[in-house]
Formats: C-alpha cells, sequence, structure tokens
C-alpha cells in the first residue's frame, strides 16, 4: 500500500536495532553540516554518502529511495533555476528573454544557486535516512529520553496513530466519489472535495468520540504507556557516527573557499 | 463450566438515547456465571446499547444493572473497578486501538490500573500469548491484518483480567475462517472460566456456539433460552426479523415431510449427518475411528508427531493458542485449526482416526462434546490420548 510507504520501509529497514539516539545523532549532526557549509562540496559529498548508507546499510531498495528523492529535488531544482536568473552579481553568463523581460544568469548567481541546490540535497538526504532508519515509535523513546513533556509525547503518539486511520477514511471516501465521478471536471472536483474534507471532519470527530469510550472502557486515567527499547548502543558505531560527523566538519571547513566560478 | 449464580442481572432496565427515541424498554433477564450467551438481534435493536450498560459507559434512566449481584453504581471508583472486571471489546477494533504500537495499546489498561511496571509487561505478555499473538509486541497496529486487530484488541482487555467478557459483533468484518478462530479463542476463554457475552445477528453462530440465547428485538427481550428453543420457534424469528439457523431448518423441513428424524434438534453437522444416515436407513455399521486426545502442556511435539506416525492418524487438529504453537515449532501438519471437535467427529464417524491437540479446560470440553455425541447417537467412539489411556471426565 503505498500511503504507508514511509512507514513499511522504515519499519523493515536494515539499521532498526541500531539505537535510535545514535542514528538521531547522525541525521541531525549531517544536516547541521550541511545548512552551515559555506561551499557545495561537503554536502554533495553527505548527500552520496547517505545515500550509500541508506541504500547500503539501511538496505532501502535503490530505486524506492530514487523515487522518494525524486519529490523535494524536483523543488529544489526550480528554486535554483528561479534564484539562477534573479539574483545578481559578478561576470554574466548567459542571457535569456522571456515575454519582453531578460533574464541573466551571472557567475555569483550561479555559484549561490549550486551552494543552495547542495545543501538543500545534502539535508534531504540526511532527513530520508532518518525517516527511513528510525521508525516512529523509536522517535516516541527519545523523546521521552529527551524529557519532553509527557502531554506532548502521548499527543504525538495518537496523531500518529490516527494519520493511517485518516489516510484509509480519505482514501474509502475518494474512491467512493471517483466511482460515482465525482472529480470529473473542475468544478466536481471542487464539490467533491469539499465534501471529501467535510466528511472528513465529521468522521474524525466521531472517531474522537468513540475513542473516549473505548479509553474509559479500559479505566483511562491519564496514563499511557511509551514504549522503551533496549538496544546497546556500541562504542565502535558511536566512534563511527562521531569520526563521520568530524570529518565532514573538517571537510567543510578544507572546502570552505571551494566555489564553481571563483 | 456453567454454575447458577448470576454473572450479570438486567432488572426492569430502560433506556433512550438523549432526544431519541426509546432505546430499550423494561429489560430484564440474568445470565448465569461461566455460560457462554449470545445477544441475538436484528439491526437497530439495542444490542450495542444493551451491552454498553455493562460496565457503565450508559447509565439506564431507570432500572438496575448488577454484576455478580452487586448493583453498579456511577461513581468514578467503582467505575473503575466494574470496567476491570467487564471487559469490552468493540466491534470496529479500529476505533480500540490507539496507541502507536501493539505493547503499548495493550498495556493501556495494566497501566491505567496502575500496576508496577513489571507486572504491566507480565501481562501484556500472558495476554498476548493467550491470543496467540507472542512477538508482535513491537508492530504498528496499521500493519495488522483484521483478525490480528481484533485479537489485539482482545488482548488489551484480557490484559486487566476481567472475568465477564463481553464482545460486540465479534465476527463483523472477518473471513470464515478468521471468524472461527475467534470463536475458538472465545470458547477458549470460556474454559478458563470466563463467562462470555456477544452480540450478533448471525443465527447460524449463535446456535452452534451459545448456551443461552437471548433474543431482543425494539429494545425488548423477546424470549431467553437454550439455542434449541430460541431458534425452533418459527414466530419468534419472524418477530425478530431473523431466519432459523441452516442446520435446524433443514432438520424442521425433513420432519414436515415425514422422514423420520430424531427428537433432538441437530447440535451441529455430525449430529444432523447421522440422524440423516438413521433415516434413510442405511446407517453404516462400521466401526468408529478413534479420537485421540493430547495435552499439549504435558507432551512434546516431537513426540506426538512421531507417535501419530506411528499410529497412521491421518487427520490432526489444534485447539487454543498452546497446541497452535507446539504443532508449530515441532512442524506438525494440521488439517483442522477451528471447528476441530466436529470436524473430527465427522471423520471417526467414518471410521478414520484422528488426533486433537489441546490443552487445560478445553480438554474436557473435548471429552464432554465427544461423550454427549456419542451417547446421543449410540455410537462408541473411543476417546484416549496416545498412550491409550482413556477420558477424565465421566
Amino acid at each position: 500500500m503505498d500511503e504507508h510507504l514511509l512507514d513499511d520501509l522504515a519499519l523493515n529497514n536494515g539499521l532498526k536495532e541500531v539505537d535510535s539516539r545514535l542514528k538521531l545523532l547522525l541525521g541531525l549532526g549531517a544536516i547541521l553540516i550541511c545548512v552551515f557549509s559555506p561551499s557545495p562540496v561537503t554536502p554533495l559529498i553527505i548527500a552520496a554518502s547517505m545515500a550509500l548508507i541508506i541504500v547500503g546499510l539501511a538496505e532501502i531498495p535503490p530505486q524506492e529511495y530514487a523515487r522518494l528523492l525524486l519529490i523535494p529535488v524536483a523543488f529544489a531544482v526550480t528554486s535554483c533555476i528561479v534564484i539562477l536568473f534573479l539574483s545578481g552579481g559578478g561576470e554574466p553568463l548567459y542571457t535569456v528573454s522571456v515575454l519582453g523581460f531578460t533574464l541573466t544568469a551571472t557567475t555569483a548567481s550561479a555559484n549561490l544557486s549550486l551552494l543552495l541546490m547542495a545543501r538543500t540535497f545534502g539535508a534531504m538526504s540526511a532527513l530520508f535516512f532518518i525517516a527511513l532508519s528510525t521508525p516512529m515509535i523509536q522517535v516516541f523513546s527519545v523523546m521521552k529520553d529527551l524529557r519532553l513533556p509527557q502531554e506532548f509525547i502521548d499527543l504525538s503518539m495518537l496523531i500518529y496513530r490516527f494519520i493511517f486511520i485518516f489516510i484509509g477514511e480519505a482514501i474509502a471516501i475518494h474512491n467512493a466519489q471517483v466511482m460515482r465521478n465525482g472529480y470529473a471536471g473542475f468544478r466536481k472536483s471542487v464539490d467533491a472535495l469539499s465534501m471529501l474534507c467535510g466528511s472528513l471532519f465529521i468522521r474524525a470527530w466521531g472517531r474522537g468520540e468513540e475513542m473516549l469510550i473505548a479509553m474509559d472502557a479500559r479505566c483511562y486515567d491519564g496514563k499511557f504507556e511509551t514504549g522503551t527499547e533496549e538496544h546497546p548502543v556500541s562504542l565502535l558505531s558511536l566512534a563511527a557516527v562521531g569520526s563521520y560527523l568530524a570529518g565532514c566538519s573538517i571537510l567543510s571547513l578544507l572546502f570552505s573557499g571551494a566555489v564553481l566560478f571563483p | 463450566m456453567k454454575t447458577d449464580n448470576p454473572a450479570l442481572e438486567f432488572d426492569g432496565v430502560e433506556y433512550a438515547y438523549p432526544n431519541g427515541p426509546v432505546s430499550l424498554n423494561v429489560v430484564s433477564f440474568s445470565l448465569s456465571s461461566g455460560s457462554k450467551i449470545a445477544l441475538v438481534g436484528p439491526n437497530g435493536a439495542g444490542k450495542t446499547t444493551l451491552l454498553l450498560m455493562c460496565n457503565g459507559i450508559l447509565r439506564p434512566d431507570r432500572g438496575k444493572v448488577r454484576v455478580h449481584g452487586r448493583p453498579l453504581s456511577y461513581d468514578r471508583a467503582a467505575l473503575r473497578e466494574i470496567r476491570k472486571r467487564v471487559g469490552f471489546v468493540f466491534q470496529n477494533s479500529e476505533n480500540q486501538i490507539f496507541a502507536p504500537t501493539v505493547y503499548q495499546d495493550v498495556a493501556f489498561g495494566p497501566v491505567n490500573l496502575d500496576l508496577p511496571s513489571g507486572e504491566v509487561r507480565e501481562a501484556v505478555h500472558r495476554a498476548l500469548f493467550s491470543v496467540g499473538l507472542s512477538g508482535f509486541e513491537k508492530r504498528p497496529p496499521h500493519h495488522l491484518s483484521g483478525g490480528e486487530k481484533k485479537r489485539v484488541a482482545i488482548a488489551g482487555v484480557l490484559a486487566m483480567d476481567p472475568d465477564i467478557l463481553v464482545f460486540d459483533e465479534p465476527t463483523s468484518s472477518l473471513d470464515p475462517a478468521t471468524a472461527a478462530e475467534i470463536m475458538d479463542l472465545l470458547d477458549e476463554l470460556n474454559s478458563q472460566g470466563k463467562t462470555v457475552i456477544i452480540s450478533t445477528h448471525d443465527v447460524q453462530l449463535a446456535y452452534s456456539w451459545a448456551d443461552q440465547v437471548v433474543l431482543i428485538s425494539e429494545g425488548t427481550i423477546l424470549h431467553q433460552g437454550t439455542p434449541a428453543s430460541v431458534f425452533t420457534d418459527p414466530d419468534l424469528m419472524n418477530r425478530a426479523r431473523l431466519t432459523i439457523p441452516p442446520v435446524l431448518e433443514l432438520f424442521m423441513t425433513l420432519r414436515e415431510r415425514n422422514i423420520r428424524l430424531g427428537d433432538v434438534p441437530p447440535a451441529g453437522i455430525p449430529e444432523m449427518a447421522h440422524q440423516l444416515e438413521q433415516a434413510i436407513g442405511c446407517g453404516s455399521r462400521r466401526t468408529a475411528g478413534h479420537i485421540f486426545v493430547v495435552d499439549a502442556e504435558s507432551v512434546s511435539g516431537e513426540d506426538i508427531r512421531l507417535r501419530a506416525a506411528e499410529r497412521s492418524i491421518t487427520h490432526i487438529g489444534a485447539m487454543g493458542t498452546p497446541a497452535k504453537i507446539l504443532a508449530g515449532t515441532a512442524e506438525i501438519p494440521l488439517d483442522f485449526t477451528y471447528g476441530v471437535i466436529d470436524k473430527c467427529l465427522l471423520k471417526a464417524v467414518m471410521g478414520e482416526d484422528t488426533l486433537i491437540i489441546t490443552s487445560g479446560g478445553m480438554i474436557e470440553r473435548v471429552h464432554h462434546r465427544i461423550l454427549s455425541f456419542s451417547r446421543e447417537h449410540g455410537i462408541e467412539i473411543p476417546v484416549s490420548d496416545l498412550d491409550g489411556q482413556t477420558s477424565p471426565v465421566s
């Protein structure tokens, strides 16, 4: 089922037995390095190494990973094209005229858009590493370790559970509408979508009421079990994560001056 | 299993939903402890309303609900106590399972009963084991099948160790095999001494499964009695918008056509088949097959497999979680995993030897069923364990 794709992949990934704090440290560390890196080199190295880790260690099928990555990359590419032609400075490289406007790409704008592209790509890869290697359930137990408020964790858990119920309901309603010609034409689509939203809201409300009864029937007294996991952190993996992050930081210092058009 | 002291009593209960029509109208009945009760009625008869009163979710406008002789009171502490004793399994398991993992959901009740964490873990493992889902602790509910979700919902209730279990439409939206397995699980829970109440409009299910049937229609109780007494009354069935269970209907139709069947309505296919055989007069004189019954908790799987091969037993069935786990680990090929006793009886009548692996209180249930079948039909079906030791019950 496609609506469960990310969750399915994360639950069966090759790194699921690894301590989730370590995975979050690696992912968040890499994101920060990407965002602060002054040159496009380090983020691209991070993107490449994350791809290797995700496909090699987490055993995510390469075509699935490529398909997932395509979504944010498509956004990033379009934004970078806009920046390439709209920001200025440096020598002009290329000029086009669109509807009477003259758009010019310069060396500085090329540098900037490449840097942005690399940062987004690298950070997205690191974010996908977290999403694909750490099931949500493990994130909850990290939240607990971080002493986040219990109410916040309880709510997140309920929300996580209900996302899938709502996706299921929405798909069911959508199918029922499509089967009766609901989305044929723009006007009908707007009508159908508004009905979908309306009935989803009412169903959500009903579900909430029913859940309260279900909780009451099991003596709800404000307590919620937070799953705990015991995966000992091996020194070797901690060292590997540490040296990876340190290596990336050093690289980004070394290449701090590296640009496409100096 | 059944005792005479009532587990649950409704005394003149009336209820109307706010701004709604009367949903229950002077409902009185009493259900004996340790029995299997089916609440049968058409859609909108008030079955769910009635069940929701068993653990104080709904409060009757008039009348009393008594659990083990004590009238329900509706303050917080009393409700907690009653909800611990009366477990409620919802029709739609999706509504009942709200935690992100199976473990967390099953632990919900015990945690809210303030059990220490060690006991919570123990209760969860025990509950998951008894529904046959050990090892599913970390799975999120949206990765489970319908039958598995139902089992998780049941485990969530069992973890609080209630002695009355209430199931609203336990088999709705399950495939037939899964539904039969869930009903076997209910039997297993009943054999552990729990009173089990289900609501259903599946007449065949109610007829073959229940000790007691409460027939409800338009908010009033039409009849309470044994399944045979309820389902053989066409007038009653009509009024309750129900149909007569197929086995019974066949029995009644054949009798109307002057085919001489027995006086006792058949409890299931084995009885019906036998009565027909007798009536047509080709009642064969072949010797009945042997039914071996082994206790999954006292014999090793390896042993069972070897001995079954030695005795060239052709059909093997397993009842209950311990037996199924044993058969799984010892790689014993199972022919029957649900409706086991009836299927083995049919084979036995055909002269084939069968083996039933089971455990606990269900051993007695197997012996009891086979014995009453033999008595009723005058067929001697030998029952023993693999050593030839015969029945522990008379």
